[in-house]
Protein backbone atom coordinates (compact mmCIF):
# COMPACT_ATOMS: atom_id res chain seq x y z
CA UNK A 1 0.00 0.00 0.00
CA UNK A 2 2.71 2.21 1.24
CA UNK A 3 4.60 1.82 -2.03
CA UNK A 4 1.59 2.09 -4.12
CA UNK A 5 1.60 5.56 -2.43
CA UNK A 6 5.68 6.12 -2.59
CA UNK A 7 4.76 5.72 -6.97
CA UNK A 8 2.10 7.83 -7.06
CA UNK A 9 4.05 10.91 -5.50
CA UNK A 10 7.18 9.90 -7.38
CA UNK A 11 4.77 10.12 -10.41
CA UNK A 12 3.79 13.38 -8.89
CA UNK A 13 7.20 14.90 -8.53
CA UNK A 14 8.87 14.28 -11.21
CA UNK A 15 5.77 15.92 -13.75
CA UNK A 16 6.58 18.71 -11.05
CA UNK A 17 10.37 18.72 -12.14
CA UNK A 18 9.62 18.30 -16.25
CA UNK A 19 7.53 20.71 -16.11
CA UNK A 20 9.41 23.06 -14.30
CA UNK A 21 12.90 22.34 -13.72
CA UNK A 22 15.27 23.67 -16.53
CA UNK A 23 13.45 27.05 -15.75
CA UNK A 24 13.45 27.08 -12.46
CA UNK A 25 17.77 25.89 -12.39
CA UNK A 26 18.24 28.46 -15.35
CA UNK A 27 16.34 31.33 -13.38
CA UNK A 28 19.07 30.10 -10.77
CA UNK A 29 21.65 30.41 -12.36
CA UNK A 30 21.00 33.96 -13.55
CA UNK A 31 20.29 34.95 -10.10
CA UNK A 32 23.32 33.70 -8.23
CA UNK A 33 25.74 33.33 -10.96
CA UNK A 34 26.93 29.76 -10.35
CA UNK A 35 25.98 26.79 -11.53
CA UNK A 36 26.67 24.64 -8.44
CA UNK A 37 25.01 26.70 -6.32
CA UNK A 38 21.57 26.84 -8.23
CA UNK A 39 21.72 23.25 -8.50
CA UNK A 40 22.24 22.80 -5.07
CA UNK A 41 19.51 25.71 -4.45
CA UNK A 42 16.77 24.10 -7.51
CA UNK A 43 17.19 20.62 -5.36
CA UNK A 44 16.49 21.98 -2.27
CA UNK A 45 13.83 24.33 -3.36
CA UNK A 46 11.71 21.53 -4.98
CA UNK A 47 12.46 19.28 -1.84
CA UNK A 48 11.11 22.03 0.24
CA UNK A 49 8.17 22.69 -1.85
CA UNK A 50 7.27 18.86 -2.73
CA UNK A 51 7.63 18.34 1.36
CA UNK A 52 5.33 22.14 2.40
CA UNK A 53 3.05 21.28 -0.81
CA UNK A 54 -0.26 20.96 1.12
CA UNK A 55 0.73 24.87 1.63
CA UNK A 56 -0.12 25.79 -2.06
CA UNK A 57 -3.87 26.46 -1.92
CA UNK A 58 -6.50 25.05 -3.84
CA UNK A 59 -6.93 26.77 -6.76
CA UNK A 60 -3.67 28.73 -6.40
CA UNK A 61 -1.40 29.41 -9.43
CA UNK A 62 1.41 26.71 -9.56
CA UNK A 63 3.73 28.63 -11.47
CA UNK A 64 3.98 31.86 -9.20
CA UNK A 65 4.37 29.92 -6.18
CA UNK A 66 7.01 27.51 -7.55
CA UNK A 67 9.09 30.70 -8.24
CA UNK A 68 8.53 31.89 -4.63
CA UNK A 69 9.77 28.96 -3.71
CA UNK A 70 13.05 29.12 -5.48
CA UNK A 71 13.76 32.81 -5.37
CA UNK A 72 13.54 32.04 -1.26
CA UNK A 73 15.64 29.47 -1.74
CA UNK A 74 18.30 31.59 -3.53
CA UNK A 75 17.91 34.38 -1.52
CA UNK A 76 18.77 32.24 1.68
CA UNK A 77 21.98 30.98 -0.31
CA UNK A 78 22.91 33.88 -0.63
CA UNK A 79 22.63 35.51 2.78
CA UNK A 80 23.86 32.51 4.67
CA UNK A 81 25.86 30.44 2.33
CA UNK A 82 27.57 32.22 -0.55
CA UNK A 83 28.94 35.54 1.59
CA UNK A 84 30.98 33.05 3.92
CA UNK A 85 32.71 31.32 1.20
CA UNK A 86 35.99 33.05 -1.27
CA UNK A 87 33.74 34.67 -4.19
CA UNK A 88 35.03 33.94 -7.51
CA UNK A 89 35.81 36.42 -9.88
CA UNK A 90 32.85 37.36 -12.40
CA UNK A 91 35.08 35.83 -15.38
CA UNK A 92 34.78 32.51 -13.14
CA UNK A 93 31.34 33.28 -12.12
CA UNK A 94 30.21 32.98 -16.01
CA UNK A 95 32.42 30.74 -17.37
CA UNK A 96 30.44 28.51 -14.95
CA UNK A 97 27.13 29.20 -15.99
CA UNK A 98 27.90 29.61 -19.75
CA UNK A 99 29.02 27.02 -22.54
CA UNK A 100 32.19 27.25 -24.26
CA UNK A 101 30.92 25.17 -27.16
CA UNK A 102 28.12 28.12 -28.48
CA UNK A 103 29.15 30.44 -31.44
CA UNK A 104 31.50 33.41 -30.29
CA UNK A 105 29.07 36.01 -31.00
CA UNK A 106 26.38 34.38 -29.05
CA UNK A 107 28.78 33.88 -25.85
CA UNK A 108 29.78 37.22 -25.86
CA UNK A 109 26.20 38.72 -26.08
CA UNK A 110 25.55 36.05 -23.42
CA UNK A 111 28.39 37.04 -21.63
CA UNK A 112 27.80 40.40 -21.30
CA UNK A 113 24.12 39.84 -20.25
CA UNK A 114 25.12 37.90 -17.64
CA UNK A 115 27.51 40.16 -16.42
CA UNK A 116 25.23 43.17 -16.47
CA UNK A 117 22.99 40.92 -14.28
CA UNK A 118 25.23 40.22 -11.69
CA UNK A 119 25.93 43.96 -11.39
CA UNK A 120 22.40 44.86 -10.59
CA UNK A 121 21.54 44.52 -6.51
CA UNK A 122 19.95 41.25 -5.65
CA UNK A 123 16.35 42.54 -5.66
CA UNK A 124 16.58 44.41 -8.67
CA UNK A 125 18.27 40.79 -10.08
CA UNK A 126 15.36 38.52 -9.16
CA UNK A 127 12.91 40.97 -10.56
CA UNK A 128 14.49 41.39 -14.19
CA UNK A 129 14.96 37.56 -14.10
CA UNK A 130 11.73 36.66 -13.52
CA UNK A 131 10.01 38.92 -15.29
CA UNK A 132 12.26 38.81 -18.49
CA UNK A 133 13.26 35.12 -18.52
CA UNK A 134 11.01 33.50 -16.77
CA UNK A 135 8.06 35.72 -18.35
CA UNK A 136 6.33 36.60 -14.88
CA UNK A 137 3.82 39.03 -14.80
CA UNK A 138 4.01 41.95 -12.48
CA UNK A 139 1.31 40.38 -10.00
CA UNK A 140 3.04 36.72 -10.40
CA UNK A 141 6.36 38.25 -9.25
CA UNK A 142 4.58 40.26 -6.71
CA UNK A 143 3.17 37.05 -5.38
CA UNK A 144 6.73 35.58 -6.08
CA UNK A 145 8.71 37.76 -3.67
CA UNK A 146 6.15 38.64 -1.39
CA UNK A 147 5.62 42.57 -2.11
CA UNK A 148 3.37 44.62 -3.86
CA UNK A 149 2.74 44.81 -7.45
CA UNK A 150 3.82 48.66 -7.17
CA UNK A 151 7.38 48.01 -5.69
CA UNK A 152 8.19 44.90 -8.24
CA UNK A 153 6.81 48.10 -10.96
CA UNK A 154 9.74 50.41 -9.44
CA UNK A 155 12.05 47.89 -9.27
CA UNK A 156 11.52 47.22 -12.69
CA UNK A 157 11.65 50.65 -13.95
CA UNK A 158 15.01 51.07 -11.83
CA UNK A 159 16.57 47.83 -13.24
CA UNK A 160 16.00 49.01 -16.93
CA UNK A 161 17.45 52.36 -16.21
CA UNK A 162 20.73 50.46 -14.52
CA UNK A 163 20.64 48.06 -17.48
CA UNK A 164 20.77 50.68 -20.21
CA UNK A 165 23.96 52.66 -18.24
CA UNK A 166 25.76 49.19 -17.78
CA UNK A 167 28.63 49.44 -20.23
CA UNK A 168 28.06 45.96 -21.74
CA UNK A 169 25.10 46.34 -22.74
CA UNK A 170 25.41 49.65 -24.75
CA UNK A 171 26.87 48.08 -27.28
CA UNK A 172 24.86 44.88 -27.23
CA UNK A 173 20.90 46.57 -27.41
CA UNK A 174 20.68 49.13 -30.15
CA UNK A 175 17.55 50.54 -28.82
CA UNK A 176 18.96 51.38 -25.18
CA UNK A 177 19.85 54.69 -25.74
CA UNK A 178 16.46 55.92 -26.82
CA UNK A 179 14.67 58.07 -24.08
CA UNK A 180 11.95 56.83 -21.75
CA UNK A 181 9.09 58.34 -23.64
CA UNK A 182 10.40 56.38 -26.85
CA UNK A 183 10.46 52.87 -25.01
CA UNK A 184 7.74 52.85 -22.35
CA UNK A 185 3.99 54.04 -24.15
CA UNK B 1 16.47 58.97 -18.67
CA UNK B 2 17.89 55.99 -21.24
CA UNK B 3 16.10 52.41 -20.38
CA UNK B 4 17.01 49.31 -21.45
CA UNK B 5 14.52 48.03 -24.26
CA UNK B 6 12.17 45.44 -23.20
CA UNK B 7 12.07 43.23 -25.84
CA UNK B 8 15.43 43.29 -26.40
CA UNK B 9 16.33 42.42 -22.82
CA UNK B 10 13.90 39.87 -22.85
CA UNK B 11 15.82 38.11 -25.71
CA UNK B 12 19.24 38.54 -24.71
CA UNK B 13 18.02 37.08 -21.17
CA UNK B 14 16.54 33.83 -22.71
CA UNK B 15 19.21 33.74 -24.97
CA UNK B 16 21.56 33.66 -22.52
CA UNK B 17 19.55 31.33 -20.54
CA UNK B 18 18.72 28.35 -23.12
CA UNK B 19 23.00 28.85 -23.19
CA UNK B 20 23.10 27.64 -19.97
CA UNK B 21 22.80 23.17 -19.68
CA UNK B 22 20.84 20.92 -17.67
CA UNK B 23 22.71 19.10 -15.22
CA UNK B 24 22.15 15.62 -16.01
CA UNK B 25 20.13 13.06 -13.49
CA UNK B 26 19.31 16.24 -11.37
CA UNK B 27 15.40 14.85 -11.59
CA UNK B 28 15.99 11.77 -10.77
CA UNK B 29 18.46 12.50 -7.93
CA UNK B 30 15.31 15.03 -6.56
CA UNK B 31 12.87 12.12 -6.75
CA UNK B 32 14.92 9.61 -5.27
CA UNK B 33 16.10 12.11 -2.60
CA UNK B 34 12.29 13.11 -2.09
CA UNK B 35 11.27 9.71 -2.05
CA UNK B 36 13.71 8.79 0.72
CA UNK B 37 13.07 12.00 2.82
CA UNK B 38 9.10 11.20 3.06
CA UNK B 39 10.27 7.43 4.17
CA UNK B 40 12.27 8.68 6.82
CA UNK B 41 9.62 10.77 8.09
CA UNK B 42 7.33 7.74 7.61
CA UNK B 43 9.09 5.60 9.57
CA UNK B 44 8.98 8.13 12.67
CA UNK B 45 4.95 8.59 12.28
CA UNK B 46 2.65 5.14 13.19
CA UNK B 47 0.61 3.94 10.40
CA UNK B 48 -2.43 5.56 11.51
CA UNK B 49 -1.19 8.57 11.48
CA UNK B 50 -0.06 8.34 8.00
CA UNK B 51 -3.19 7.27 7.03
CA UNK B 52 -5.06 9.81 8.63
CA UNK B 53 -3.63 13.09 8.73
CA UNK B 54 -0.10 13.68 6.83
CA UNK B 55 -1.37 16.85 5.25
CA UNK B 56 -3.24 18.22 7.95
CA UNK B 57 -0.03 17.62 10.00
CA UNK B 58 1.78 19.47 7.35
CA UNK B 59 -0.52 22.18 7.19
CA UNK B 60 -0.16 22.51 11.10
CA UNK B 61 3.39 22.77 10.86
CA UNK B 62 3.40 24.94 8.11
CA UNK B 63 0.03 27.62 9.15
CA UNK B 64 -1.14 29.27 5.76
CA UNK B 65 -1.04 32.80 5.71
CA UNK B 66 -4.83 33.01 6.16
CA UNK B 67 -4.48 31.27 9.50
CA UNK B 68 -1.54 33.30 10.72
CA UNK B 69 -3.75 35.99 10.07
CA UNK B 70 -6.54 34.96 11.49
CA UNK B 71 -4.56 33.76 14.08
CA UNK B 72 -2.93 37.21 14.97
CA UNK B 73 -6.54 38.43 15.05
CA UNK B 74 -7.57 36.38 17.30
CA UNK B 75 -4.78 36.95 19.97
CA UNK B 76 -5.31 40.97 19.38
CA UNK B 77 -9.00 40.23 20.44
CA UNK B 78 -7.92 37.98 23.35
CA UNK B 79 -5.10 40.70 24.34
CA UNK B 80 -7.61 43.89 24.12
CA UNK B 81 -10.61 41.92 25.60
CA UNK B 82 -8.11 40.97 28.52
CA UNK B 83 -6.90 45.09 28.97
CA UNK B 84 -10.49 46.36 29.04
CA UNK B 85 -11.16 44.13 31.54
CA UNK B 86 -8.42 44.60 33.13
CA UNK B 87 -8.68 48.43 33.11
CA UNK B 88 -12.01 48.39 34.19
CA UNK B 89 -11.36 46.34 37.05
CA UNK B 90 -9.13 49.19 37.39
CA UNK B 91 -11.18 51.83 37.21
CA UNK B 92 -14.18 49.80 39.56
CA UNK B 93 -10.94 49.34 42.39
CA UNK B 94 -9.60 53.02 41.97
CA UNK B 95 -10.52 56.41 43.77
CA UNK B 96 -11.70 57.31 40.77
CA UNK B 97 -14.73 56.22 41.86
CA UNK B 98 -14.78 59.02 44.66
CA UNK B 99 -14.64 61.90 42.44
CA UNK B 100 -17.96 61.36 41.19
CA UNK B 101 -19.27 61.02 44.94
CA UNK B 102 -17.07 64.25 45.82
CA UNK B 103 -18.83 65.80 43.03
CA UNK B 104 -22.35 65.19 44.56
CA UNK B 105 -21.27 65.37 47.72
CA UNK B 106 -20.07 68.87 47.20
CA UNK B 107 -23.53 69.51 45.25
CA UNK B 108 -25.21 68.48 48.35
CA UNK B 109 -23.52 70.43 50.47
CA UNK B 110 -24.24 73.28 48.02
CA UNK B 111 -28.12 72.23 48.22
CA UNK B 112 -28.20 71.77 52.16
CA UNK B 113 -26.82 75.98 52.52
CA UNK B 114 -29.58 77.02 50.89
CA UNK B 115 -32.13 74.94 50.63
CA UNK B 116 -34.46 72.36 52.29
CA UNK B 117 -37.40 69.83 51.69
CA UNK B 118 -37.08 67.52 54.46
CA UNK B 119 -38.82 64.75 53.07
CA UNK B 120 -36.18 61.74 52.66
CA UNK B 121 -36.13 59.07 55.06
CA UNK B 122 -33.32 59.00 57.66
CA UNK B 123 -30.73 56.26 56.67
CA UNK B 124 -30.95 53.21 58.38
CA UNK B 125 -28.78 51.82 61.17
CA UNK B 126 -25.31 53.21 60.77
CA UNK B 127 -22.60 51.20 60.35
CA UNK B 128 -19.25 50.07 61.29
CA UNK B 129 -16.91 52.98 60.76
CA UNK B 130 -19.25 54.62 58.41
CA UNK B 131 -19.77 58.46 57.76
CA UNK B 132 -23.14 59.12 56.00
CA UNK B 133 -23.50 62.78 55.26
CA UNK B 134 -27.09 63.90 53.92
CA UNK B 135 -28.17 66.81 52.15
CA UNK B 136 -31.98 67.64 52.94
CA UNK B 137 -32.48 69.90 50.13
CA UNK B 138 -31.65 67.12 47.75
CA UNK B 139 -32.08 64.31 49.76
CA UNK B 140 -28.30 62.75 47.91
CA UNK B 141 -26.67 60.55 50.52
CA UNK B 142 -22.61 60.25 50.37
CA UNK B 143 -20.83 57.66 52.53
CA UNK B 144 -16.91 57.82 53.23
CA UNK B 145 -14.52 56.35 55.32
CA UNK B 146 -15.91 53.07 55.47
CA UNK B 147 -13.56 50.25 56.60
CA UNK B 148 -15.62 47.58 56.31
CA UNK B 149 -17.64 47.87 53.60
CA UNK B 150 -20.82 48.22 52.32
CA UNK B 151 -23.96 49.12 54.46
CA UNK B 152 -25.88 45.93 54.83
CA UNK B 153 -29.56 46.02 55.30
CA UNK B 154 -29.70 45.26 58.91
CA UNK B 155 -27.39 48.17 59.92
CA UNK B 156 -24.19 45.49 61.05
CA UNK B 157 -21.77 44.61 58.83
CA UNK B 158 -21.93 41.07 57.76
CA UNK B 159 -19.87 38.60 60.30
CA UNK B 160 -20.39 40.90 63.62
CA UNK B 161 -22.50 39.42 66.19
CA UNK B 162 -25.53 40.86 67.28
CA UNK B 163 -22.81 41.96 70.19
CA UNK B 164 -20.97 44.29 68.17
CA UNK B 165 -19.86 47.46 69.56
CA UNK B 166 -21.19 50.51 68.03
CA UNK B 167 -20.13 53.82 68.33
CA UNK B 168 -22.61 56.06 66.87
CA UNK B 169 -22.28 60.06 67.14
CA UNK B 170 -24.03 62.45 64.73
CA UNK B 171 -25.38 66.00 64.13
CA UNK B 172 -28.65 67.67 62.70
CA UNK B 173 -29.15 71.13 61.76
CA UNK B 174 -32.33 72.09 62.13
CA UNK B 175 -34.56 75.43 60.62
CA UNK B 176 -37.36 76.34 62.80
CA UNK B 177 -39.85 78.47 63.05
CA UNK B 178 -39.40 82.04 64.72
CA UNK B 179 -40.02 82.15 68.66
CA UNK B 180 -40.13 78.39 68.60
CA UNK B 181 -36.73 77.93 69.96
CA UNK B 182 -38.00 76.87 73.78
CA UNK B 183 -40.93 74.55 72.42
CA UNK B 184 -38.17 72.54 70.30
CA UNK B 185 -36.20 72.31 73.15
CA UNK B 186 -38.56 70.78 75.18
CA UNK B 187 -39.63 68.40 72.37
CA UNK B 188 -36.10 67.17 71.79
CA UNK B 189 -35.85 67.03 75.36
CA UNK B 190 -38.88 64.54 75.44
CA UNK B 191 -37.66 62.60 72.55
CA UNK B 192 -34.56 61.96 74.04
CA UNK B 193 -36.08 60.71 77.20
CA UNK B 194 -38.85 59.02 76.17
CA UNK B 195 -36.35 56.29 74.48
CA UNK B 196 -34.11 55.94 77.53
CA UNK B 197 -31.89 58.63 76.20
CA UNK B 198 -31.37 62.03 78.53
CA UNK B 199 -30.10 65.71 77.41
CA UNK B 200 -26.05 65.86 77.92
CA UNK B 201 -26.35 69.82 77.21
CA UNK B 202 -28.17 72.51 76.24
CA UNK B 203 -26.68 76.09 75.15
CA UNK B 204 -29.43 78.55 73.82
CA UNK B 205 -29.23 82.25 72.35
CA UNK B 206 -32.39 84.03 72.39
CA UNK B 207 -32.50 86.94 69.89
CA UNK B 208 -29.05 87.41 70.48
CA UNK B 209 -29.45 90.93 72.20
CA UNK B 210 -30.65 93.04 69.30
CA UNK B 211 -33.81 93.25 67.33
CA UNK B 212 -33.67 91.13 64.08
CA UNK B 213 -30.88 88.90 64.96
CA UNK B 214 -31.48 84.94 64.81
CA UNK B 215 -32.24 82.97 67.99
CA UNK B 216 -30.24 80.09 67.94
CA UNK B 217 -29.56 76.78 70.07
CA UNK B 218 -27.79 73.84 70.64
CA UNK B 219 -28.60 70.94 71.99
CA UNK B 220 -26.74 67.74 73.05
CA UNK B 221 -28.39 64.03 73.37
CA UNK B 222 -27.52 60.67 74.58
CA UNK B 223 -30.02 58.07 73.06
CA UNK B 224 -29.53 54.63 73.41
CA UNK B 225 -27.58 53.62 70.64
CA UNK B 226 -29.98 50.50 69.09
CA UNK B 227 -32.41 53.63 68.67
CA UNK B 228 -30.47 56.05 67.32
CA UNK B 229 -31.14 56.12 64.07
CA UNK B 230 -35.60 56.36 65.02
CA UNK B 231 -34.02 59.11 67.15
CA UNK B 232 -32.57 61.21 64.50
CA UNK B 233 -35.57 60.56 62.35
CA UNK B 234 -37.75 61.96 64.73
CA UNK B 235 -35.68 64.64 65.44
CA UNK B 236 -35.60 65.64 61.77
CA UNK B 237 -39.17 66.15 61.68
CA UNK B 238 -39.25 68.61 64.48
CA UNK B 239 -38.36 71.65 61.94
CA UNK B 240 -36.61 71.74 58.65
CA UNK B 241 -33.66 69.88 58.23
CA UNK B 242 -30.63 71.78 56.21
CA UNK B 243 -27.67 69.00 57.08
CA UNK B 244 -27.90 65.88 58.91
CA UNK B 245 -24.46 63.51 59.69
CA UNK B 246 -24.12 60.49 61.50
CA UNK B 247 -21.04 58.56 61.80
CA UNK B 248 -20.63 55.25 63.67
CA UNK B 249 -17.90 53.35 64.33
CA UNK B 250 -17.41 49.98 65.49
CA UNK B 251 -15.21 49.35 68.46
CA UNK B 252 -15.78 45.61 69.30
CA UNK B 253 -12.42 44.57 68.27
CA UNK B 254 -11.29 47.60 71.06
CA UNK B 255 -14.04 46.29 73.35
CA UNK B 256 -13.16 42.21 73.21
CA UNK B 257 -9.31 43.81 73.60
CA UNK B 258 -9.84 45.15 76.79
CA UNK B 259 -11.96 42.28 78.09
CA UNK B 260 -9.04 40.31 77.19
CA UNK B 261 -6.50 41.89 78.71
CA UNK B 262 -8.94 42.68 82.31
CA UNK B 263 -9.04 38.87 81.99
CA UNK B 264 -5.42 38.03 81.95
CA UNK B 265 -4.74 40.24 84.41
CA UNK B 266 -6.97 39.02 86.91
CA UNK B 267 -5.72 35.49 86.15
CA UNK B 268 -2.03 36.60 87.33
CA UNK B 269 -3.67 38.54 90.47
CA UNK B 270 -5.10 35.15 91.21
CA UNK B 271 -1.71 34.01 90.85
CA UNK B 272 0.02 36.22 92.86
CA UNK B 273 -2.70 35.84 95.22
CA UNK B 274 -2.11 31.84 95.81
CA UNK B 275 1.75 32.92 95.91
CA UNK B 276 1.23 35.23 98.48
CA UNK B 277 -1.19 32.83 100.64
CA UNK B 278 1.89 30.61 100.80
CA UNK B 279 4.48 32.79 101.67
CA UNK B 280 6.79 32.42 104.96
CA UNK B 281 8.54 35.28 104.95
CA UNK B 282 7.54 38.95 105.45
CA UNK B 283 9.94 40.06 102.40
CA UNK B 284 7.87 37.45 99.97
CA UNK B 285 4.57 38.68 101.40
CA UNK B 286 6.05 42.51 100.83
CA UNK B 287 6.85 41.92 97.58
CA UNK B 288 3.76 39.73 95.98
CA UNK B 289 1.72 42.42 97.57
CA UNK B 290 3.77 45.03 95.44
CA UNK B 291 3.04 43.01 91.93
CA UNK B 292 -0.86 42.56 93.46
CA UNK B 293 -0.82 46.42 93.74
CA UNK B 294 0.72 47.26 90.11
CA UNK B 295 -1.77 44.42 88.82
CA UNK B 296 -4.59 46.02 90.98
CA UNK B 297 -3.93 49.32 89.05
CA UNK B 298 -3.69 48.14 85.76
CA UNK B 299 -6.66 46.30 86.17
CA UNK B 300 -8.81 49.48 87.48
CA UNK B 301 -7.25 51.43 84.62
CA UNK B 302 -8.58 48.83 81.83
CA UNK B 303 -11.80 48.06 83.56
CA UNK B 304 -12.40 52.20 83.52
CA UNK B 305 -11.56 52.45 79.91
CA UNK B 306 -13.73 49.18 79.23
CA UNK B 307 -16.78 51.46 81.13
CA UNK B 308 -16.12 54.71 78.94
CA UNK B 309 -16.40 52.09 76.30
CA UNK B 310 -19.35 50.66 77.22
CA UNK B 311 -21.07 53.48 77.95
CA UNK B 312 -20.25 54.94 74.37
CA UNK B 313 -21.52 51.68 73.10
CA UNK B 314 -24.75 51.85 74.79
CA UNK B 315 -25.76 55.64 73.92
CA UNK B 316 -25.25 57.61 70.51
CA UNK B 317 -24.65 61.57 70.68
CA UNK B 318 -26.56 63.46 68.94
CA UNK B 319 -25.78 67.12 68.51
CA UNK B 320 -28.70 69.28 67.39
CA UNK B 321 -28.72 72.57 65.83
CA UNK B 322 -31.34 74.97 65.76
CA UNK B 323 -31.54 78.29 64.20
CA UNK B 324 -35.07 80.04 64.01
CA UNK B 325 -36.22 80.49 60.34
CA UNK B 326 -36.75 84.56 58.95
CA UNK B 327 -32.77 84.92 59.21
CA UNK B 328 -31.56 83.06 56.10
CA UNK B 329 -31.67 85.87 53.74
CA UNK B 330 -29.89 84.29 51.14
CA UNK B 331 -32.51 82.64 49.10
CA UNK B 332 -31.23 79.45 47.18
CA UNK B 333 -30.05 80.44 43.93
CA UNK B 334 -31.88 77.25 42.33
CA UNK B 335 -35.62 78.23 43.09
CA UNK B 336 -34.89 81.67 41.05
CA UNK B 337 -33.66 79.93 37.75
CA UNK B 338 -35.66 80.11 34.86
CA UNK B 339 -36.12 77.02 32.26
CA UNK B 340 -32.98 78.70 30.53
CA UNK B 341 -31.34 78.93 33.72
CA UNK B 342 -31.97 75.35 34.14
CA UNK B 343 -30.71 74.33 30.73
CA UNK B 344 -28.07 76.22 30.80
CA UNK B 345 -26.96 74.41 34.14
CA UNK B 346 -27.56 70.67 32.65
CA UNK B 347 -25.69 71.78 29.68
CA UNK B 348 -22.48 72.69 31.27
CA UNK B 349 -23.14 69.83 34.05
CA UNK B 350 -23.46 67.38 30.70
CA UNK B 351 -20.42 69.12 29.48
CA UNK B 352 -17.80 68.58 32.60
CA UNK B 353 -19.89 65.01 32.28
CA UNK B 354 -18.44 64.57 28.95
CA UNK B 355 -14.73 65.89 30.01
CA UNK B 356 -14.84 63.41 32.76
CA UNK B 357 -15.60 60.71 30.86
CA UNK B 358 -13.33 61.40 28.24
CA UNK B 359 -10.59 61.60 30.74
CA UNK B 360 -11.74 58.45 32.85
CA UNK B 361 -11.26 56.51 29.28
CA UNK B 362 -8.29 57.71 27.94
CA UNK B 363 -6.36 55.42 29.51
CA UNK B 364 -7.79 52.25 28.42
CA UNK B 365 -8.39 53.63 25.23
CA UNK B 366 -4.46 54.65 24.75
CA UNK B 367 -3.87 51.02 25.97
CA UNK B 368 -5.75 49.51 23.55
CA UNK B 369 -4.23 51.42 20.67
CA UNK B 370 -1.12 50.71 22.04
CA UNK B 371 -2.03 47.08 22.32
CA UNK B 372 -3.19 46.71 18.39
CA UNK B 373 -0.16 48.52 17.50
CA UNK B 374 2.10 46.09 18.62
CA UNK B 375 -0.30 43.11 17.58
CA UNK B 376 -0.31 44.81 14.35
CA UNK B 377 3.42 45.24 13.81
CA UNK B 378 4.01 41.71 15.47
CA UNK B 379 1.61 40.11 13.63
CA UNK B 380 2.74 42.23 10.02
CA UNK B 381 6.43 41.02 11.01
CA UNK B 382 5.00 37.24 11.84
CA UNK B 383 3.29 37.17 8.23
CA UNK B 384 6.27 38.27 6.12
CA UNK B 385 8.53 35.86 8.40
CA UNK B 386 5.88 33.13 7.73
CA UNK B 387 5.56 33.96 4.41
CA UNK B 388 9.33 34.06 3.77
CA UNK B 389 10.07 30.86 6.21
CA UNK B 390 7.15 28.61 5.06
CA UNK B 391 8.85 27.48 1.41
Amino acid sequence: MRGRADEDDGDELAAWLREGYDRSFRTACLILGNRADAEEAVQEAFLRAWRFRASLGTGAAFKPWLYRVVVNTCNSKLRQEIPHRDRRSGQELLDSVLPVDDPPGRIAQSRDVVSALQDLPLPLRIVVVLRYYADLSEREIATAIGRRPGTVKSRLHEARRLLAEHPALRSETPDASRSESEVLP
Amino acid sequence: MTMVDEQALAGLLQQAAESIAIPDGAEERIVSKALSVEADRAMKVTPSDVAVIPRSRLAAVVPRGARARALSVAAAVIVVAGGIALSAVALKGSPGGTSSSALSATAAHAGATYGHSGSEAVPSVPTKSANTERSAADGSTSTKGSAFGPSTGSGLPEGVSQSAKIEATGSVDLTIPDGKLQSVLTTLTAVATADGGFVAGTQAQIGAGSPGSPSSGTIVLQVPEPTFASIVSQVQRVGHPTSVTTSSTDVTGQYVDLQARITALQASRQQYLTIMSQANSIGDVLAVQSQLETLQSQIEQLQGQLNVLNSQTTYGRLTVTLTEAGHHVTPPPIHLQSGIGKAWSAGVGGFVSGVEWLIRISGTVLFVLLALAVLAWGGRWAWRMGRRQMI
